[in-house]
């Protein structure tokens, strides 16, 4: 996708999205000090709220709308918007202009645009392994598969590849409820897969996977889930 | 309706849970369309440029789904020049009564087949049976599923959640003696069994994977050579055929069949690819005397001009079922008898209503796997949602769920609304497991705990 330079003025804007927000602040925060650090001035829109991916995927473009347009009312384009969400920003660039009929905004996912602007992290995973789990929108609508696994080398870690890495975890948003059974059946493969791999964390950049493959985790144990914007800012063991 | 398409499945959910307690068919299942899409992979990364082959196949499906009338007329016109006959259908009810019509006129009592979705569509082996006329299928994955009174569960591979043993088993019972679970064993008591029904058959009847409008050719592309037996051993063929199955040059089929095989099976080529042109011409030692191709619509006009056109493109070559991590999970079954997989989950409901498969549009993680592993680029994925678009402004989607996305979306409308809703729901959090999406969530994840803070909230530096 041709975009122009992201950061003319080093001010970028950042969208925690509803489960960043709600549910993972302190991804959200390491998102902000990753573009902190880097010399960006991070602009928090205090109007934001979601950019109604739940109901879109469902089907539901009416209650979709009237949530996406709450971006619309937050965001300016006068700034990149960044994400740390690889679904929230497909929603953003890729559905969201056509929903409402409105032009696109500038929006980058997290680690795209921490590449993109050529940070460099301290090595805060030195001698850590980890499996990066692509979330399905970053890899095959963003096409961002590269770059959350350079930062995560640069931060020292050591990558090691999940046998069949091009397959969903089962979130699928509303499809998590919808088919439980073969949500976690699709959990259960991911999570077995990082287990065989030797990760001591499975790393993902979205917050969809991240609440349901963490969530089994939590119910049933197994390799500790952690947000790439952690992983960056803290490493995996979360600062500890 | 009476095909099998239509038929009510029960609920996907349902099936899917029995397929994933079963630890055999999770095993045969994962083997199976893992190897078919590395075989693919492989295959395509042959080509020299799959990327241009893919956008030039999709030009050549739209091109035809855009005139559709014409190309159909024009192979029509090609086909009777030849000496065949060309029959249209609307229904599946007026497809099986012209294929029995035909099958009577010249008295059969049995009929070969070889492998056809178009027939599993119009429910013709039932149809033929109450006719009094035998059905064979000569496919081996279809002949093993007929022995057993099964549906296909793969459109390329139909038995393909099946073990050799059962098959050995299935063999044995017939031919009254131990068979033993061995590929070669099995293929030769096949032999036995199908040999005869190739001599003697009255009628043969195959699919056609694509039809040519400027030279009324019709052309299988199977692995086991019973179709080129079917259609020219016994004296009279009839060809069942989709009405999308059309291209409109020898050129262009073989820009379709460069990408066929080798997205079906990994081949370059399946190992019989066969063109037939007419019936047996004057002095011709081989081939049927009287050649039919009956053209069903079975709900595909209903497609033509729409958002979902598209879908009409489709080669039916499987590769979508190959890369679906829910199909990968459920197997073909849970989709109903015919189509499965991304492409049947898209497909059913436009055939047959949305009110009569409401789950399939969402039987998806909207992953994308199928869209990028669709040879003719058809956007798979986002048919599906748009799909899901049409349950919700048909008002097939149950009531509760549009009450519910409507409530929520009044919350979010606004900031103030956001942060209202969001502290209540903070505060009734330990009820949210109890009932309704959070019950199903709940039963096996750790319910997310919504943190005491919101980020907004939180002071920032």
């Amino acid at each position: 996708m041709a975009r122009r330079v992201p950061f003319v003025d080093g001010v970028v804007q950042l969208f925690a999205t509803c489960l960043g927000d709600l549910v993972f602040p302190d991804a959200v925060g390491d998102a902000e000090s990753l573009l902190r650090d880097a010399g960006f001035r991070v602009e928090f829109p205090e109007r934001q709220v979601c950019c109604g991916q739940p109901a879109f995927n469902a089907g539901h473009h009416a209650a979709a709308r009237r949530v996406a347009r709450t971006f619309t009312k937050a965001f300016s384009r006068s700034a990149p918007v960044i994400l740390p969400s690889g679904s929230c920003t497909t929603m953003v660039t890729h559905y969201l202009p056509a929903l409402l009929g409105v032009e696109p905004y500038e929006v980058w996912e997290l680690s795209a645009f921490l590449d993109r602007a050529g940070v460099e992290l301290p090595r805060r995973n030195e001698g850590r392994t980890v499996a990066y789990h692509d979330s399905c929108h970053m890899l095959r609508e963003l096409k961002v598969a590269e770059q959350p696994r350079r930062l995560l080398e640069q931060t020292g870690a050591t990558l090691v590849p999940l046998p069949r890495a091009d397959l969903c975890c089962g979130f699928g948003g509303t499809f998590s409820v919808r088919q439980p059974e073969i949500s976690l059946s699709m959990a259960d493969d991911k999570l077995g897969g990082a287990r065989g791999a030797g990760a001591e964390a499975l790393v993902t950049a979205d917050p969809g996977c991240l609440m349901h493959l963490d969530g089994r985790v939590r119910k049933v144990g197994g390799v500790p889930v952690v947000h790439l914007a952690t992983a960056l800012a803290r490493g995996i063991g979360g600062g500890a | 309706m009476s095909s099998k398409l239509s038929q009510p499945v029960g609920s996907f959910r349902v099936i899917a849970r029995g397929k994933l307690g079963d630890e055999r068919i999770q095993g045969v299942l994962d083997l199976s369309v893992t190897r078919l899409r590395d075989l693919r992979l492989d295959a395509w990364s042959g080509l020299e440029d799959v990327e241009a082959l893919r956008e030039r196949a999709h030009e050549i499906r739209m091109r035809v789904v855009d005139d559709l009338e014409g190309y159909l007329d024009q192979f029509q016109r090609s086909v009777e020049r030849l000496g065949g006959h060309v029959h249209r259908a609307g229904t599946p009810e007026e497809a099986v009564a012209l294929i029995v019509a035909i099958c009577e006129r010249r008295g059969a009592k049995l009929v070969a087949k070889s492998k056809s979705m178009a027939t599993e569509e119009i429910g013709l082996n039932g149809a033929l049976e109450a006719a009094g006329i035998r059905p064979v299928e000569t496919d081996l994955g279809e002949y093993i599923l007929q022995l057993g009174g099964e549906h296909p569960v793969h459109i390329v591979a139909p038995a393909i959640e099946k073990t050799k043993e059962q098959v050995a088993e299935l063999f044995s019972a017939i031919e009254g003696r131990a068979v033993p679970a061995e590929l070669e064993a099995l293929t030769a008591s096949a032999r036995r069994q199908l040999r005869e029904v190739f001599l003697t058959a009255d009628v043969g009847v195959t699919g056609c994977n694509m039809a040519v409008a400027e030279t009324g050719t019709v052309t299988l592309v199977t692995n086991e050579g019973n179709g080129r037996l079917v259609s020219s051993l016994p004296p009279c063929h009839v060809v069942v055929m989709g009405m999308e199955r059309v291209v409109p040059t020898l050129d262009d089929l073989s820009v379709i069949l460069r990408l066929l095989a080798r997205s079906a099976t990994g081949q370059k080529l399946s190992s019989y690819t066969t063109l037939i042109t007419g019936p047996r011409r004057e002095g011709e030692t081989d081939g049927p005397e009287e050649l039919h191709v009956v053209i069903i619509d079975n709900g595909r006009t209903n497609l033509l001009h729409g958002r979902y056109r598209e879908m009409l493109a489709c080669i039916r070559c499987g590769a979508c079922l190959n890369v679906c991590p829910v199909f990968r999970k459920t197997g073909g079954a849970a989709y109903g008898p015919v189509y499965s997989g991304p492409m049947g989950a898209v497909l059913v409901p436009l055939y047959v209503g949305l009110g009569n498969a409401p789950d399939l549009p969402h039987a998806s993680t909207l992953c994308g796997a199928c869209t990028e592993a669709c040879p003719v680029k058809i956007p798979l994925h986002e048919l599906l949602l748009d799909l899901r678009r049409d349950l919700v402004q048909q008002g097939v989607s149950p009531r509760w769920e549009r009450v519910a996305f409507t409530l929520w979306s009044l919350a979010w409308a606004t900031p103030f609304g956001y942060r209202l809703s969001t502290a209540l729901a903070r505060l009734g959090q330990p009820l949210g497991a109890l009932a309704g999406p959070g019950k199903l969530w709940a039963a096996g994840r750790a319910v997310p705990a919504l943190a005491a803070r919101r980020y907004r909230d939180r002071p920032r530096g």
